[in-house]
C-alpha cells in the first residue's frame, strides 16, 4: 500500500522536496523537535482563517480568539498523532478546530469524535492508507465544491463552517428538511470519488 | 466489520460537520467505531472540512496573539492519546462504554409495556436530543409509531424486522420524521437496540396513545 502511495506521488507535483511551507511539513517538524517556528508559520497560515470560521458561528472576536489560540495549541500539543496517512494536514486542523467548537460554543461533549478517531488510530486499518499522504486532496476538494451547484455548497458551508443542523437549515432557508438532505447526498455523490479516493 | 443497515448519507455528513446533537452524535459514533466503510466515510468527509476551512478568507488576530501562544506553547506537554474505555462487553461499541461502562447486563431496566423496558441514558445538559436503550423480548412487536422527529437506532444484540428488512447487532436503522413502521423483533435473544431520539414518538391509534407515557418513549 505504501509503496503504490509512493509511485504515485512521484509522478505528483510533490515529487520534489516538499515546499517549506506545507503544513504537513510543519506539523512534522513539531513532532520532531518542538519547533516553534513551524508553530508560528502555521498561525500565520491558519489563525485568520480559524478566526472567521469561529466568528460566523457567532462568538464575538475575543473567544475566536480564544478559540484561535487553543485549536493551535492543541496542534502543537498533539502533533505527533497526526499522520499524513490519515489525510491532509487542514483536515486534521478542521477536525481539532470543530471539536473545541462542540465543546466551547455548543457546550457539549466531542468525546464521540475523539473516541472513533482513537479507534482509527488503534485499528491502523489499511483503508486508511488510501486516502495518502496528499495536500493536493484539499486543493482537489475546493475545485470540486466550486463546481457544485450554487444550492448544494450553501448547505455545505452551512454545516461544516458555520455549525448550522439540518433542521435549522430547512427552517433558516425555508425548504423541507428533505431537500437540505438530498441536497448534500447530491453533493457527496459529486465529490466522492475525491473523498474516498476512488479514482 | 461491515454491515447492512447504515447511517444515510447525510447523517454521516452531519456527524463529520460536527452539527449533530449529543446523542445522535454517539449512536452514529458507535456505529461508526465499529464500520470500517463508514469510518473510511467519514474519513473522507472531514475533507470538505478541511478545504472550506483552507479557502475562507482570513480575518486578522490582534497582534499579540501570537506571542501568547508561543508562550503557551512552552508551558504545555505533548499530548498523550486518551485511553479508550476498557471493553466489559463485547456488545457495547467503545464510546457507548462511556455511558454503560458496566455492560448490558448491569442496566436498570424498566417496564414499558408487555414485552418492552427501556432504559434512559444520561446525556449532557446541553443536549436537545435522548438516548436510551431499549430492549423487546424475542418474537415481540414494538407498537407501530411514527417519528416526531429523526430517530438513530443501532442494534446491538439480537435482531428485529420490520418494512425495511432485517437488523442485526451493528446495523444502524435511519429514519426521518415520515416514516412510519412496526418492528418485530426475531425469535432468539432479546433485542436491544441503542436509540436517539429527538422528539417524543407518536403511536398510532388511541390505546396506543393512552398507553404512551406508560411507554415511556
Amino acid at each position: 500500500m505504501y509503496a503504490a502511495v509512493m509511485s504515485e506521488a512521484t509522478i505528483g507535483p510533490y515529487s520534489m522536496s516538499k515546499a517549506p511551507e506545507d503544513p504537513a511539513v510543519l506539523l512534522s517538524r513539531i513532532s520532531g523537535g518542538r519547533d516553534k517556528a513551524a508553530l508560528a508559520s502555521l498561525f500565520h497560515m491558519f489563525a485568520p482563517r480559524i478566526k472567521s470560521m469561529m466568528l460566523k458561528l457567532g462568538a464575538d472576536p475575543a473567544l475566536a480568539e480564544d478559540l484561535v489560540q487553543e485549536t493551535l495549541l492543541a496542534v502543537w500539543r498533539k502533533a505527533h498523532l497526526y499522520s499524513p496517512d490519515r489525510g491532509a494536514a487542514a483536515t486534521w486542523i478542521f477536525t481539532i478546530a470543530r471539536n473545541l467548537r462542540i465543546d466551547h460554543l455548543r457546550r457539549q461533549t466531542n468525546r464521540p469524535y475523539t473516541d472513533v478517531d482513537d479507534i482509527e488510530i488503534a485499528s491502523d486499518d489499511p483503508s486508511s492508507s488510501a486516502l495518502a499522504e496528499r495536500s493536493q486532496v484539499v486543493s482537489r476538494v475546493t475545485e470540486a465544491l466550486q463546481t457544485l451547484p450554487p444550492e448544494q455548497q450553501e448547505v455545505v458551508r452551512l454545516s461544516f463552517i458555520q455549525d448550522i443542523a439540518h433542521a435549522e437549515i430547512s427552517e433558516r432557508l425555508g425548504i423541507p428538511l428533505g431537500t437540505v438532505k438530498s441536497r448534500l447526498r447530491l453533493a457527496y455523490d459529486r465529490l466522492r470519488p475525491i473523498l474516498e479516493d476512488l479514482q | 466489520m461491515t454491515f447492512a443497515h447504515h447511517p444515510d448519507i447525510a447523517t454521516l455528513m452531519a456527524f463529520s460537520a460536527g452539527t449533530l446533537d449529543e446523542a445522535f452524535a454517539l449512536v452514529v459514533s458507535a456505529h461508526v467505531s465499529i464500520c470500517d466503510q463508514c469510518r473510511h466515510k467519514v474519513r473522507g468527509m472531514a475533507a470538505i472540512g478541511g478545504a472550506l476551512l483552507q479557502s475562507e478568507t482570513g480575518i486578522d488576530v490582534s497582534e499579540g496573539l501570537l506571542d501568547s501562544l508561543l508562550q503557551a506553547a512552552d508551558e504545555v506537554e505533548p499530548e498523550a492519546p486518551e485511553a479508550l474505555p476498557e471493553t466489559v462487553d463485547l456488545r457495547v461499541p467503545v464510546p457507548l462504554a462511556r455511558y454503560v461502562g458496566r455492560g448490558l447486563d448491569a442496566v436498570r431496566w424498566r417496564f414499558s409495556g408487555p414485552g418492552v423496558w427501556t432504559a434512559e441514558l444520561p446525556v449532557g445538559r446541553n443536549a436537545n436530543s435522548r438516548l436510551l436503550l431499549l430492549k423487546v423480548a424475542a418474537g415481540r412487536k414494538v407498537p407501530e409509531h411514527s417519528h416526531g422527529g429523526q430517530e438513530l437506532t443501532l442494534i446491538l444484540q439480537g435482531a428485529y424486522r420490520d418494512r425495511f428488512g432485517r437488523f442485526g447487532a451493528g446495523d444502524l436503522a435511519d429514519h426521518d420524521e415520515d416514516v412510519e413502521h412496526q418492528p418485530i423483533a426475531e425469535p432468539g435473544d432479546d433485542c436491544i437496540c441503542l436509540v436517539a431520539l429527538d422528539a417524543p414518538l407518536s403511536f398510532r391509534g388511541r390505546i396506543v396513545r393512552a398507553l404512551q407515557p406508560l411507554i415511556g418513549l
